[in-house]
């Protein structure tokens, strides 16, 4: 398929995050993290590389657009899942995500 | 003429600072100069995932084997740098063999300290430092074995947690009257006694080890109160030393470690220090500030470097380290040696809670238990020096991002 159609995001359960905020939904068992910071939504994998903690109870920074994980401060562009700091060994899976009137919905 | 940077201690902080020398285009000769036969490698699994086995060794090292090859690293693994001669520029082995430098990195990090206990030297006493002796220690685990745990504190408590979670029952001996007292204080080490005793560990607080007793190997603890503990094997946590005998006989100075300015710069013109051997002039807490984390080694090693090649930013980062016990996530930022006020916020009933140490006023510094967010944005807090209203702090409700602005 050469075009994104809307048929390609999966809808799922859960309440868009506020503004620098994070939550977690789940696509099938995948647990994936949404992020809302800087008039933008990021969807990426949940669970961080260096010890398998939730990324959504971490911490949001508008400015260079990342997320830092709660337990050991591994830290990620949430644009592209690379690690920008700390102990993770290698990036998290990024997805594209649309959040309208209330609804997530997520490509992956 | 091509210039040589010498850097002595192939560990996290050596090694990331040449990792940063060849980053940052520097392309003289580096020599990387390690007593240890292992690449540089990451300590904080030795006492966690490494020990309970559920990570390669491999895993540990900063890089894979070839990259210091690649990066045309010079390296002299297992040979122990003894002497600095900074008239000449010359670094002497134990070997005899003289590395001349241009510049040069002391990077030595410390050493487990070793008390004239008798019995010390008894097979099955271990320490823990080195993956040589984390190797030592995993290969003691085994059903039915019991372990003295001398010393709580952070080794102490995450071995007898790392043991603890493979079926090793565990018996402590520690001399003050709740695990990690001596840095977090009572209120919070109390905390940690009651997670340990939650798990099963039988501890012995206000007493301390006389001696090791056994035939072959140990077998039993002697307290001075007259106490006996049977064990199979012993490991012993009790404090670290810097390693700067290699200073003896030159200009270096040394007060509890090698006295560094904020560029990591000795006061003998062409040395640097970095990483747990370095005593640093901090220039957010306007004192000298000597700590033993991975993530001082990972970043003053690197900060090291680029003051190495002339670039005069001061190293000011807010320390910071982690301990995972059981499945508790303990996490420090700042630096306080005294308080006057220990500001709570949350609950240390519930293992949930981040505590600060005041001073005047000012944080000086954090500690977290499974509230690493609360930690991270406390970290401005503590950088920026002011005062913050210990009523506001201990509010939860309050946003402690808010806190910032304020």
């Amino acid at each position: 398929m050469s075009e994104q159609s809307a048929t390609d995001y999966t809808q799922v359960e859960g309440t868009p995050p506020d503004q620098d905020e994070l939550t977690s939904v789940f696509v099938g068992q995948n647990r994936i993290a949404i992020a809302n910071t800087g008039g933008s939504y990021y969807a990426f994998d949940d669970t961080c590389t260096h010890m398998g903690c939730s990324l959504s109870d971490g911490d949001v920074d508008a400015d260079d657009v990342t997320v830092t994980c709660p337990c050991h401060m591994g830290q990620y562009d949430m644009r592209t899942g690379e690690v920008v700091g700390g102990p993770p060994p290698a990036g998290v899976k990024t997805y594209p995500v649309q959040v309208e009137d209330g609804t997530i919905r997520i490509k992956a | 003429m091509t210039d040589r940077f010498v850097i002595v201690g192939a560990n996290l902080a050596g090694g990331s600072a040449a990792t940063t020398l060849r980053e940052e285009g520097f392309d003289g000769t580096i020599t990387l100069i390690g007593a240890e036969a292992h690449p540089p490698y990451e300590r904080p699994p030795l006492s966690k995932e490494y020990l309970r086995g559920e990570m390669p060794v491999e895993k540990t090292f900063l890089h894979a084997g070839d990259y210091y090859e690649e990066k045309s690293i010079d390296t002299v693994f297992g040979v122990r740098a003894s002497r600095i001669d900074t008239d000449r520029k010359v670094v002497t082995l134990e070997d005899g063999e003289s590395v001349p430098y241009d510049k040069l990195l002391i990077a030595t990090g410390v050493r487990n300290r070793r008390f004239p206990i008798p019995g010390l030297d008894l097979p099955g006493v271990h320490d823990l430092r080195t993956i040589d002796d984390a190797s030592a220690i995993r290969a003691e685990i085994a059903p039915g074995k019991t372990a003295a745990v001398v010393g709580m504190g952070f080794i102490g408590a995450e071995v007898a947690a790392s043991l603890r979670s493979r079926g090793i029952a565990i018996k402590v001996v520690e001399g003050f009257k709740v695990p990690l007292a001596r840095v977090l204080g009572e209120d919070i080490g109390g905390v940690l006694e009651g997670l340990h005793r939650d798990h099963g560990v039988e501890m012995t607080f206000g007493d301390v080890v006389e001696r090791f007793e056994g035939s072959e190997r140990v077998e039993r603890v002697v307290t001075k109160a007259g106490a006996v503990v049977e064990c199979d094997f012993a490991v012993v946590g009790v404090g670290v030393q810097p390693n700067v005998e290699i200073c003896e006989g030159s200009a270096i100075a040394v007060d509890n470690g090698i006295l560094v300015d904020a560029q990591c710069r000795t006061n003998v013109e062409d040395v640097y220090a970095a990483g747990d051997v370095a005593n640093h002039a901090h220039p957010v807490f306007g004192r000298n500030i000597r700590v033993e984390h991975w993530q001082n080694a990972i970043k003053q090693g690197p900060a090291a470097a680029k003051s190495m090649l002339g670039n005069d930013a001061a190293y000011d980062e807010i320390h910071w380290f982690w301990s995972d016990q059981y499945d508790d996530n303990i996490q420090y930022a700042g630096h306080h040696m005294t308080w006057d006020d220990l500001v709570v916020r949350g609950s240390l009933k519930e293992r949930n809670f981040i505590a600060f140490y005041m001073n005047g006023g000012l944080i000086d510094a954090a500690v977290a238990l499974n509230r690493g967010k609360d930690l991270r944005r406390t970290m401005p807090l503590i950088k920026a020096r002011k005062p913050v209203d210990p009523v506001k702090l201990r509010d939860d409700d309050i946003e402690l991002k808010s806190l910032a602005s304020a």
